[in-house]
């Protein structure tokens, strides 16, 4: 029954990245890393360059997962109430007060698609801590409960002008980050510019064949992936040492150039921050048609969950992304499995 | 008509008959003077070491040592005249004094002559032939008679024989015994020289027989990781803790060769750093294919084969070969994984 349970919900996974892949072109990895999150039941935040795709690739996954869709922009000037409720005045010339993005879907939410976190004030993101974490929310005396949702963000690196950098600890809620860069593939940069596909963002998202994935079954499922990929002994002591590797680089031998080891790292990768890594480990082995994690599980998924989580000194901050990677890659290969 | 001769013409042949006539008056002259008596001269001759085997151009030299007593002296103008072409019964014999050395050193009662005569030979034929250094006669003079008599004294003849230049016929060397030919020795240094050739390849080839085979690090790249491993997976038990053994034992040898930890997902780039392991592409994915099942599928796979571990030292082995710049030679892997 489990057997059977997997492989068609492995067959449904498959399917949507398919089609996301006819929406979103030259993405496969990001696209694959996301569907790996889904099905973890982790948050993405989505990083990269103006245009590059970000916004559309989570619309795309946000029509295949269905459910209740929100979404808010980040700004300066964006206060936490406007995420739960907006005021004003009815055709009856009355006060009104209605739900706010957050809890317009009720229990039902399945995607909470915040546009440039990094342009929001540190309360909203304190707010949106409390709700990726816990997934509920206390207003208007009640405690609203959002078990299915998934919080997709995005954010670029590029501008830094009216922007707050997103404290270590909201960083860590999120499951992955996840680089979206230009595809390099000729063919595809071609096609981008010249397919009128592309031109009307909305109707391309249409195309898109909608609810492949039953949201509401999603947590469920999640857990019988977890139950049934195991983790041997061997691999267990691999992503023990990978971790302690995160926390202290220098007794394992890891090098970044131009970096002072001793220096470097304030905090290695949390103890959520591995959990994460080897929930998304093990979807990647179910994906793979695999029922343990191997090295190569770990591989797939290292870099976007664990990168977003160090903590380096404020010096090296500028560099995280180039350094971070530096360090991940090294880690990899001075740690041996078996 | 009037025939008109050349006075030159004429002075040469009245000169040419002039010496014919001499020549003549001079063999007569020795044809009819007696014999010295015996006692008078005593004579000694050093004939040439070999009497054969002379062939043209060759020279034979005789030494000749006279002593010769008082009153008597020797005529030196008797001594023969080197260039002068010896004839019998009309033909030119093809031998001919090349060269005269004289030497004379006078006693109280007697006078020594040390005469060296080099006879060259200018004939050949294509079998051999029998052929003589001329006899010499020689004038001697009796000081103490009255009319200065003279006699003759003769060197008597040496006979040789000459050998053609070439083999004519069909010849059986076995057949021909010849005491002066010597044994027959055939030449071995082409032989030796081969010989040398193939000990020197024979040395090379064991050298890397044992370079191959070896396990020590007694040559530049051995003793490298995969010789170590393939020591450690050679011991190892035929267990399922011996296979897993095995194969930590071959990891730590790719992630050393390597210089990082090797997984089947960075395997290009290793094989493009190490392009010698390429020739086993398949069998090192198929090792990965085992490890995982050893170390990370161990609930989910078949019981370990210990056969397993006989493909595995046999792929170290490969990986040793690759390690050492050889070229693996491919082997079955059906009983691994």
């Amino acid at each position: 029954m489990s057997d059977r349970l997997l492989a068609d919900w492995r067959q449904h996974a498959l399917t949507l990245e398919s089609e996301v892949n006819k929406v979103v072109v030259g993405q496969s990895n990001p696209i694959r890393l996301i569907t790996i999150a889904i099905f973890a039941r982790g948050h993405v935040l989505l990083e990269g360059d103006v245009g590059v795709g970000k916004t559309t690739l989570l619309r795309a996954f946000t029509r295949g997962i269905g459910g209740g869709y929100q979404r808010i922009e980040g700004t300066i000037d964006l206060m936490p109430n406007d995420l739960v409720y907006h005021t004003y005045l009815g055709e009856d010339g009355k006060p009104h007060v209605s739900a706010g993005p957050l809890l317009m879907s009720g229990e039902n939410l399945s995607v909470f698609f915040f546009n440039e976190i990094n342009r929001a004030r540190p309360q909203v993101h304190s707010l949106l801590l409390r709700v990726m974490a816990e997934r509920t929310l206390s207003a208007f005396n009640k405690e609203h409960v959002f078990p299915h949702m998934i919080v997709f963000a995005d954010r670029n690196q590029v501008e830094k002008e009216e922007t707050f950098e997103i404290p270590s600890a909201a960083r860590d809620r999120f499951m992955m980050e996840i680089p979206i860069v230009v595809p390099n593939d000729d063919d595809i940069m071609q096609g981008l510019m010249f397919d009128t596909k592309f031109h009307n963002v909305d109707a391309l998202v249409d195309t898109l064949k909608p609810d492949v994935l039953q949201f509401d079954q999603l947590n469920s499922f999640s857990s019988v992936i977890q139950n049934s990929v195991e983790a041997s002994p061997t691999l267990q002591k691999y992503a023990l040492n990978l971790w302690k590797a995160t926390r202290h680089p220098l007794e394992y031998g890891v090098k970044v150039s131009n970096v002072d080891m001793n220096r470097l790292v304030l905090a290695g990768a949390s103890p959520r921050g591995m959990s994460m890594m080897l929930r998304a480990a093990r979807v990647n082995a179910w994906l793979n048609e695999r029922t343990a994690v191997t090295p190569e599980d770990i591989h797939a998924v290292f870099h976007e969950t664990v990168a977003h989580r160090l903590v380096f000194s404020p010096v090296y901050e500028m560099r995280r992304t180039e350094i971070a990677r530096e360090m991940l890659t090294s880690i990899m290969n001075v740690v041996a499995a078996p | 008509m009037k025939k008109i001769v050349h006075p030159l013409r004429l002075l040469m042949n009245a000169s040419l008959i002039s010496i014919m006539i001499v020549m003549h008056a001079h063999a007569l002259e020795t044809d009819f003077l007696p014999d010295v008596k015996k006692g008078i001269v005593r004579m000694e001759v050093k004939e040439p070491t070999r009497d054969v085997g002379y062939t043209v151009g060759d020279v034979l030299t005789r030494e000749i040592t006279l002593t010769i007593k008082k009153p008597y002296v020797l005529v030196e103008e008797s001594l023969p005249i080197v260039g002068y072409e010896r004839r019998y019964k009309g033909q030119l014999i093809g031998i001919d004094l090349s060269d005269l050395k004289h030497s004379k050193e006078v006693d109280s009662d007697s006078a020594t002559h040390r005469i060296t005569l080099s006879y060259q030979v200018f004939t050949n034929n294509v079998v051999a032939k029998p052929a003589a250094l001329p006899g010499e006669y020689l004038r001697l003079l009796d000081t103490s008679s009255k009319d200065k008599s003279v006699y003759r004294y003769r060197i008597p003849s040496w006979n040789f024989a000459i050998s053609p230049i070439s083999v004519f016929g069909q010849v059986k060397v076995e057949a021909d015994m010849s005491g002066y030919r010597g044994p027959l020795l055939l030449n071995p240094e082409p032989l030796q020289q081969r010989l040398n050739v193939f000990l020197v390849v024979l040395g090379f080839s064991l050298l890397a027989l044992l370079y191959m085979l070896g396990k020590h690090a007694w040559l530049p790249r051995m003793g490298g990781p995969f010789a170590r491993a393939y020591k450690t997976i050679r011991h190892a038990p035929n267990t399922t803790e011996g296979v897993q053994s095995a194969v930590s034992s071959l990891h730590e040898a790719l992630n050393t060769t390597a210089g990082y930890s090797l997984f089947s997902n960075n395997m290009e780039a290793f094989l493009a750093k190490k392009p010698a392991f390429r020739n086993i592409q398949a069998e090192l994915n198929q090792f990965f294919s085992l490890s995982r099942k050893v170390f990370f599928e161990s609930n989910t796979a078949q019981p370990i084969d210990p056969e397993q571990l006989v493909w595995l030292g046999k792929l170290c082995k490969q990986c040793r070969d690759c390690e050492r710049g050889l070229i693996p030679d491919s082997i079955a892997t059906s009983k691994a994984a």
